[in-house]
Order: C-alpha cells, then structure tokens, then sequence
C-alpha cells in the first residue's frame, strides 16, 4: 500500500516536473508553424541567435532569418521517421543543460533561457566534447540550421548564390507530364510548344537571378 | 536520339499514368513489366519496347515537369529522394541518396557518364566467372547510348571558374585531368543537376529513354510501389503493389488503391538498396545463393573545400565538369564538385560569427571531392520491419580509409597548385583551416582516424551481384536470377564490385545488353 503510494507520488511528481520542464512556461509559438510547437520554436531561436548573430557578415542573421518557420517547413516535408529524429534532436539539446549545466549561475535551465553567452559556451563544449556521440550531435544540430538558415532567399542573395533566372523551357516531359498531383488534361502544352535547346547559349554569370531570391535579398536590406 | 515526332509524342501522352489518375484498383498484363525508371531500367524497358514487345514501366515517385523543381536544396531533396535524403549506413555512419522520382537518380545526379578501364572488366571477369563482360563486349552498347544520350565532354564555356581551377591545378602538378562527359545537350552552366535541371540540358531519363520509350508503345505507371514479386515454380507470373501519393515517402493514403500486373518476364530495377529489399520481402526470392542483400559496397567520397582569394562565381558552370583518372589504379578518382550551397556548408566549422565567416567566404569557395574504389569495405541490406525501407550496415575497412587519406592529400594539393589561400578539409581530429601546401601532410597521416572522415557514398552496388556460379552470385552475366527463368535484375546490384567510376553509365550499358538477351527469349 506504501509502496503503491509511493510510487504514485514519484509519476505525479515526475509528470510535474516533464510538464514544467518540457512544455511550461514557453512563449507562444509563432503564427503558422505546421509542426513545432512553442518549445521546439523557442528552442530554434535560441540556437539561431547564438548559430548567427546579427553583424556576422550575412545579409540577415539567425533571429531575422525566421528559421523557426524554415525548419517547420522542412520537418513537415520530411517522412515521420526522420522528423521524429530531428525533433528529438532539438530536445536533447534543450535538455541537456540537466547532465550538462550552463556556466552561469541557474545553468541547469532549459538550452532556450540561458542566456546568449551560455548557450554559445554550451555548444562550444558540444562541438568538442571527447565523446564523439556529443560531436555528433552538435554536428547534426548545425546542419540542420545551416541548411535553413543559409537556404532563406535573402542570404543565398547576399552572397550573389541565388539562382539564376532561366527563362521557362518545354522538353518531352513538359508534354507528357501534369505538374505533381493534377491530372493529365491540365498539361498546358502541346509538341509543338518544344523549345529549342540549341537557342539558348550558356548563363551569363552576372546574369539575373531568381526573382524570388532578388525580393528576398531587398527585403533583407530593407529595400522592398 | 532525334526529336519525337508530334504524333508519337501525343500518343504517347495516353499511355502514361500518373497519381490523379488512379480511382481504383486496377489489373494488367503485358509481356515484360520493369520495375524502377531509373537509368537501367528507363533504358531496358525502351529497348524491349523497341523491340516490339508490350512493356508496363513502373515508378513509385511521380514525374516532375521544371516548374515542380524546388530551388531550395533541402526541400528539393524532401521530395526526390528516399528518406527525405537522410538516409544514412550503420556501423560505419554515411549519408547516403537514393532517388524517387520518373527517371530515378538522372534526375537528380550530375550526369557523369564514364566508361570503367579494362582493369575492373578484367577483374570482374576473373574473380566472377564472367566470360562476356568486358570493354570489347560492352562498348557497342556504350556507344548506342552516348549516341541516344548525346554524352560528350563538357564544354569550356559551361566549366566555370571553379571547374577551371581544378584543371589549372592538376596541369601545375603535372596530374592528367580531362573535362568529364556527360548525358547533357547544349549545357547552361546554371550548376544546379542536384534539383533538377530547369533548362533542360540534362538528358534525364524522364526527357529522354521514358519518353522514347513511351512513343514505341510502353505504357508508364507513376506514383506505383511494387510490393511483391509474384511466382509460381522456377517462374515469376508478375508484380502486386499499391498506389502511392507523391511526397509521401511510400505510406498508404486514401488513395491507395493495389494493382496487379501479370507479366512474361519481370525486371527488377529498382536500384541497389530497393532491390534486395523486394527480393526478401517477396519470400525471399531467388537467394538460393544466399547472396541477396549481401556484398554492399559503395565508392565512398570525400571532399574539401578551397577558398581562393577572389571571388570564382561558384553559382555558374557545370555542376561537375572536371575529373582525373589519373589515381585510379590507387584507388580514387577526382572530381569538381558543385551543390546547393546549403548543403556545401553544412560541414562549414565553427560557431556564431566564426561560422559566419566561413559562409561569407562561399563565394569565392570550390570544392573538389573523391570516391573511392572500396573494395575491401562492405556490408549488406536487409528489410526493415514492417517497412520496404532498407536497413543498410556498412563498415569502411582500414584499406579503403587509406585510400581516402591518399585523395584528401592530393585534393589538397592541387587546391595550392591551383591558388587557393587556405582550405577547409571537414576531417574529425585535425585543424579546420590548412593554410599551405606545407601543412597537407597531416591529411595522409594517423592523424586522420578513420571516425574522423566524413564521408558520403551516393554509388551503391554489389547487393545482387552477378557471378557466373550460381553458389556464389544472384544473377547471371544476362543479369537473369539464377534460380528463376524469367527474372532479371538491372540495376547497380548486379555488379559484382565497385567499378572504380561513376556508375550509370555502366548500369545502362549492362541493361541494355540483358534487354537484348531478355527479348530474343520472350
């Protein structure tokens, strides 16, 4: 009866604390997330103010980048396997401060209320930890914010990387194939509407770019 | 291949099937039903088709006209490949990407189109009791192909500076070095193979054996998940599924309606880890060798980036137009590399502004990667529970790790012969940034443990090799099973090794001689 008591105490107790520390206490989630919910949000900014800060020589940093909404965008793209892979990723990370506490005083908070310099010392010691398990999870952490963060529009313009703007061309597939997902008789094209492929010469490298990357980088510099 | 008439392309046009179209579940026959529309199987199923036999080509992902290409690298890889494109090796960990899409990995690839040496022919001739499989047999279907294809070297005007560089390097030290052909028609230059080619320069499959083959009279199935290879006896009677919507990495929907296809022959190309999985989940067919799923090998790549000190218009020029083949006897060949810079950078060391330099720097950045022939390293395939997904085990023997140690080191060096003022190696262990060619040693030293290499392995064979001993091998040189009459396999699986370079083109030469062999015995 005591031990039955007891262990009813200890769950209670410790579905408090999952509660408290997993989902309590986080701002709302930005508007339009598909898949994180308001912890994985913040733990995304968290990382992406620290991963880029402003000033670093980027058309935007983390925190202007809106990762959180390319990350959802990308885990809701991805199989169930591999979005539950990545989600339990961000959590181990912003849990981690329990094993692996931040170098301030109230180090164990989650990842996402340190403060900015706790969480850069903190995946500074992740990124050279002597285990390599905590290598690699640093590794995986960065890639997957680099992949966002470097994938929004505005910094590939930046950086004069966006793509090239290709004027639309109609090959056999153009004409045989609907678009994904709609059906044959909405295939717009004809076999006499083949372009040429002969007409068109090489890109020139100063050439124009996509124009949704072009807006994307005058946003950025707040020329929209 | 000359253009399509307009009449054989409209006809066409009605044979094909996509997922709007599916409202039921549905039964076919035909004489031959392929499995997979990648290169090996787009290719046998146009010459069968050819050949005046009735062919249904099936493909679990959908076609993809350009307007349905993603820009962004990492959405673009969500849909057109397996497992999101995180699919990685166990044991030793490796990313590696299997297509899902019309066409397979040609739409997606960087068109390299390489003839293997006579030294690997004579090394799988020998070791595998081959008798027909050498440079002498095959080139008459490598010709055919780089005909149909157009495969030609790459042009200067495309190459790009970084291209360029690689070239000005190898001439600086001497290393032979030669622009790599490819199945491309009147390249742009636009570098961007891996999501899908908007002009329309690469000869995919979907824009070139699919639609040939498709004007000779197969029908092509989309959106279709073979699940079950059909037998009775010494024969296979056909192929059983269910529809599949795209982008949703083979789960069931609402639509998921089953098919049935009886056929005279089946081939299976479904391409290396998909294949032995088939095989398995269809009670274990034709592994009486017990040779299915096993032998797994990969040429596992290496890569680094230079940076140089001006700019090298990195976005322009032929996503990999530069190669050598001059360190294939020891056991690498030497690319440019080229990639959404999303996933150029992910390797990119550092944190906060650090990182952030380094991702400035992306510009005026290059990188040359190598595969190696690892024959020495190798694993197998199994099914995954409840799932056709593989589960891939290989492990990166010490050998081969050396081999991979060798290539850093020579990369390295034609980065400084060619002018660049430092490098980033991405290896485990060793200093982010190299400096000078004085320091590249360390990368051929122990001071790169085989944990530190980070390696990607998009090549994968060998799971449904080709022995002439039926003890030993899953098909036969005419890539039919050994314990089957009727099934074949055309895909990377059947080669019996690694061949050293770049495989579709072998892929497609093999396919087309099984086709020729398959349609003289239906």
């Amino acid at each position: 009866m005591l031990t039955g008591l007891l262990l009813v105490v200890l769950a209670a107790g410790l579905a408090v604390f999952v509660h408290r520390r997993g989902f309590a206490g986080y701002a709302p989630a930005p508007a339009g997330l598909a898949v994180l919910h308001a912890g994985e949000a913040a733990f995304v900014h968290a990382v992406a103010e620290v991963l880029f800060p402003a000033g670093g020589g980027m058309a935007l940093s983390g925190a202007e980048s809106q990762l959180a909404h390319s990350v959802d965008r990308h885990l809701a793209a991805l199989p169930r396997a591999q979005r539950i892979q990545i989600r339990l990723l961000f959590h181990a990370v912003e849990h981690l401060t329990l094993f692996m506490a931040g170098n301030e005083p109230g180090g164990r908070r989650r990842f996402s209320s340190l403060s900015a310099a706790a969480r850069v010392n903190l995946l500074e010691r992740l990124a050279h930890h002597r285990r390599s398990g905590f290598r690699l999870l640093f590794t995986a952490l960065r890639s997957v914010f680099v992949l966002a963060y470097l994938g929004h529009p505005g910094n590939l313009h930046g950086l004069g990387l966006a793509p090239f703007e290709i004027e639309p061309v109609v090959s056999d597939a153009e004409v045989l194939f609907p678009r994904v997902g709609a059906l044959p008789s909405s295939i717009p094209f004809g076999a006499g509407d083949r372009t040429d492929p002969a007409a068109r010469g090489p890109l020139d490298p100063n050439g124009p770019r996509h124009p949704a990357y072009a807006r994307a980088g005058q946003q950025g510099r707040g020329e929209a | 291949m000359s253009p399509l008439a307009a009449a054989q392309l409209e006809g066409a046009r009605e044979r094909v099937r996509v997922f709007a179209q599916y409202d039921h579940a549905f039964e076919e026959k035909c004489d031959v039903v392929v499995v997979g529309s990648g290169p090996s199987g787009s290719v046998a199923a146009f010459e069968l088709a050819a050949a005046g036999h009735d062919v249904i080509l099936l493909e679990e992902g959908p076609p993809f006209t350009t307007r349905d290409f993603e820009l962004d690298g990492n959405l673009s890889m969500t849909r057109t490949m397996r497992e999101g494109g995180l699919r990685m090796t166990r044991g030793t960990t490796m990313p590696t990407m299997q297509a899902v899409a019309l066409g397979g990995g040609s739409l997606v690839n960087s068109a390299i189109c390489v003839r293997p040496p006579d030294s690997v022919f004579e090394r799988w001739s020998s070791r595998y009791d081959l008798e027909r499989t050498d440079r002498a047999n095959l080139d008459p279907h490598f010709d055919a192909i780089a005909d149909f294809l157009g495969i030609g070297p790459t042009p200067d005007e495309v190459q790009g500076p970084r291209n360029l560089l690689f070239r000005d390097g190898c001439d600086a030290l001497g290393i032979a070095s030669e622009p790599i052909e490819r199945n491309v028609r009147h390249c742009r230059g636009s570098g961007e193979c891996f999501t899908g080619c908007r002009s329309r320069a690469k000869q995919s499959m979907d824009v070139s054996y699919v639609p040939a083959a498709l004007a000779a009279g197969a029908r092509v199935f989309t959106s279709v998940q073979v699940q079950e290879i059909r037998r009775s006896g010494r024969r296979v009677t056909g192929v059983s599924g269910q529809v599949v919507a795209p982008f949703s990495h083979g789960r069931a929907s609402g639509r998921s309606h089953t098919f049935r296809i009886e056929a005279k022959a089946v081939v299976l190309a479904a391409g290396c880890t998909a294949t032995p999985v088939l095989l398995q989940h269809s009670d274990d067919l034709a592994n009486a060798s017990g040779q299915v799923g096993r032998n797994l090998q990969f040429h596992p790549g290496v890569a680094i980036a230079g940076v140089f000190p001006e700019a090298v218009d990195s976005q322009f020029g032929a996503t990999q137009g530069y190669q050598s083949l001059a360190f294939l006897d020891e056991g690498f060949k030497l690319e440019t590399l080229w990639a959404p810079p999303p996933l150029l950078a992910i390797r990119f060391p550092g944190i906060g502004a650090d990182l952030q330099a380094r991702l400035a720097e992306l510009p005026q950045i290059a990188i040359f990667d190598a595969i190696a022939s690892a024959n020495r390293s190798l694993g197998r395939v199994r099914k995954r529970f409840r799932s056709l997904e593989p589960v891939l085990e290989w492990r990166l023997h010490p050998d081969d790790a050396q081999i991979l140690r060798r290539a850093l080191h020579v990369i390295a060096q034609i980065f400084f012969a060619a002018g660049a003022k430092k490098i980033l190696p991405g290896v485990g262990g060793i200093a982010d940034v190299i400096h000078s060619v004085e320091e590249v040693a360390i990368l051929d030293s122990s001071a790169v443990k085989p944990s530190g290499l980070v390696m990607g392995g998009n090549h994968v064979f060998c799971t449904t090799r080709m022995h002439g001993d039926p003890t030993r091998g899953v098909v036969d040189e005419d890539g039919r099973a050994h314990d089957l009459e009727n099934l074949y396999i055309a895909d990377t699986g059947i080669f019996p090794q690694c061949p050293s370079v770049n495989p579709m083109f072998t892929g497609m030469a093999l396919a087309r001689r099984q086709a020729q062999v398959l349609s003289g015995r239906l």
